[in-house]
């Protein structure tokens, strides 16, 4: 475990001028690329447009179920994805690296690809769809529960990746020591292990409520009704033209800004954590 | 009373296996585990604190049969590499934790004043800091504070200070040691390093591949290695393949590489044919001549020095004698003798000196 010594930062001061100075123009290059489409975005809206597009329930309803939506799946990612992260960091077992891969699977497959896929699951025919229907009433196209599926499928990754990263860097003789501390399995888990993770799980957390909250094609393929912020945009850029979905763009760009910041700051906020660095 | 009791105990870990170790340890006594890195000092500590199930074997601590429990309820203090500080918690919560944890397991358990023992451990100041901010020697308060908060039966130490600096290693070895004597710890601390081995043991258990090959007072092990495996893991420096010529009364012939040794035969050593024979550097002296005034039963041996390694006050020189043999000296009789490399010397080592082992 190296995050309990003050060590010293090597990447922050040693470098050759001429290295730092390249990469500074090539780095700020690309952080302009990032930064300016969305500025553009912000600095073209007028109050007006803003202020009418906010007051549209449809629009306001649409950020609401994102936002909800995307925090559900977080939920959903962290109950299931924050144990497969411990089991792939400290289990021993046989095609480990095979669980890794399918872990990231989502990542690689198209988003238009994934809805299809979903919906032949959960879809009003779906393999699981129909029977939890039939059975149990639970209906995932058309409903909050069929876009936190979609969601989850797209962005659980980031939660097993950073949480499975976390628990690596975390020496299992910490547990040990818990355990002869009298601490049983779980209590030491829960007391130790995942507060000292806990940095490294938020991060994961955050990025998948954020890839959540920006999902379209999983979405819009699995359920189009009722409508998250990007199936609304899009729908009114469809239908009404650039200037009222660019003006609900903003909206969603500010609101998803906010709770990024937000959340990144919960997790960073607290004094230091060993385990895994920023 | 016995704090330790292993019996038979044997274990396989992938391809690693730790084969039938018994030893008790008595309460009170320190029991250090000398042994390379891969010798399974590490795996024998976490099978003793619960964190492996044996293949067979019984382990006693304070004598019951803790074989069967899990960890917590073992009532071991683990001191591990860099200390394995709670670093979400502070200095007085890590200890308090403890103290609560052992609680839910055990009805009996007396709760320790967690201010008491932070003075008691000279922390009291650092109630509220993260361990991140610690040095060594406060980390290693806490994580003592820490362990004695869950009242431990038996210490179990696996080489706590073996990644720090030489300096901070000395100063951790002292209070480590003077903490487990004031509060008459029965410990079972492994390392690597033999200097841990005088300053903290009582007894010394050497172990090399799984097993332990040596057992006993520390004097006694380090006097009479077992054989040429236990005297490398002592840190003797010349191990010399050999054959024994003749055992003419009380002195034995040995030849080495064409060099004749003579030692004294010592209990036991009733040896031909292959054996090994174990000089420590300091037992090494170098004269520039053959024509100094020697005791009669010094070996002489004349060679080359090869190679001068300065050290600080001491000084290791390499010498060619047909074969190699490292003497330790003083800096100032190196400087004083007007050794360099190349220069003809003559190690003289006295008969006392000259240890015959197996091979």
């Amino acid at each position: 475990m190296n995050g309990g010594q003050r060590a010293w930062r090597g990447a922050e001061s040693a470098g050759f001028p001429v290295v730092l100075l390249i990469s500074w123009f090539l780095g700020g290059l690309l952080l302009a690329f990032i930064l300016l489409p969305l500025i553009q975005l912000l600095v073209a809206q007028t109050a007006g447009t803003m202020l009418r597009v906010a007051a549209e329930a449809d629009v306001r309803n649409a950020v609401v179920l994102s936002v909800g939506a995307a925090f559900l799946t977080a939920l959903v990612a962290g109950a299931f994805g924050i144990p497969l992260a411990y089991l792939l960091a400290r289990g021993v077992f046989r095609g480990k690296g095979m669980v890794a891969a399918i872990v990231d699977i989502p990542l690689t497959v198209p988003h238009t690809v994934a809805g299809i896929a979903l919906l032949m699951v959960f879809g009003r025919y779906g393999v699981i769809g129909e029977p939890l229907e039939n059975y149990l009433g639970l209906r995932f196209w058309g409903t909050l529960a069929g876009i936190v599926v979609a969601m989850l499928f797209v962005s659980v990754p980031y939660t097993v990746n950073a949480a499975r990263i976390a628990f690596e860097g975390i020496d299992p003789r910490i547990e040990m020591v818990a355990r002869t501390l009298g601490m049983g399995p779980l209590q030491a888990v829960a007391r130790v292990t995942l507060p000292l993770a806990w940095r490294g799980i938020a991060t994961g957390l955050t990025l998948t409520f954020a890839r959540s909250i920006s999902e379209f094609g999983a979405v819009v393929i699995l359920v189009y009704y009722p409508m998250t912020a990007p199936v609304k945009i899009y729908d009114m850029f469809l239908n009404y033209g650039l200037q009222d979905a660019s003006a609900a763009a903003a909206l969603l760009l500010l609101v998803s800004l906010a709770l990024f910041i937000l959340f990144r700051h919960l997790a960073y906020g607290r004094w230091p954590i060993a385990g895994n660095g920023r | 009373m016995t704090a330790l009791a292993v019996a038979g105990l044997s274990l396989r870990l992938g391809a690693f296996t730790l084969g039938d170790l018994s030893f008790t340890l008595a309460a009170n006594e320190i029991l250090v585990v000398l042994g390379p890195n891969g010798a399974g000092k590490s795996v024998m500590l976490e099978t003793i604190a619960g964190f492996h199930r044996p293949a067979r074997g019984r382990i006693l601590i304070g004598g019951r049969d803790v074989t069967a429990l899990p960890p917590e309820q073992r009532r071991v203090g683990f001191l591990v590499q860099n200390f394995g500080l709670f670093s979400h918690l502070t200095v007085a919560q890590n200890v308090a934790l403890a103290a609560k944890a052992r609680r839910g397991v055990e009805d009996g358990h007396r709760v320790p004043n967690v201010t008491q023992l932070l003075e008691r451990f000279g922390i009291a100041h650092l109630t509220d800091a993260s361990p991140l901010v610690l040095s060594p020697g406060e980390k290693q308060r806490t994580a003592l504070a820490r362990a004695e908060a869950s009242h431990p039966d038996l210490f179990l130490l696996d080489e706590p200070f073996s990644a720090l600096d030489t300096k901070a290693r000395d100063e951790l070895r002292t209070e480590l040691g003077r903490f487990l004597r004031e509060v008459h710890a029965s410990a079972l601390f492994v390392t690597h390093d033999y200097i841990d081995v005088a300053a903290l043991g009582d007894r010394v258990a050497v172990m090399h591949d799984g097993k332990i090959i040596q057992l006993g007072t520390i004097a006694e092990v380090f006097r009479r290695p077992s054989n040429r495996i236990a005297a490398d893991i002592l840190g003797i420096e010349n191990l010399l393949n050999g054959q024994v010529e003749t055992g003419n009364g009380r002195l034995l012939c040995i030849v080495v590489a064409g060099a004749t040794f003579h030692a004294e035969i010592a209990d036991g050593t009733a040896l031909t044919g292959e054996v090994c024979v174990a000089v420590r550097a300091e037992d090494v002296r170098l004269a520039r001549s053959g024509h100094g005034r020697a005791a009669t039963l010094d070996n002489r041996l004349a060679g080359k020095v090869i190679a001068l390694q300065p050290l600080g006050a001491l000084t290791k020189v390499t010498l060619d004698c047909g074969f190699r043999l490292v003497a330790s000296l003083m800096t100032r009789d190196v400087a004083e003798l007007g050794l360099f490399p190349g220069a003809a010397a003559v190690a003289v080592i006295p008969v006392a000196d000259v240890h015959v082992l197996a091979p």
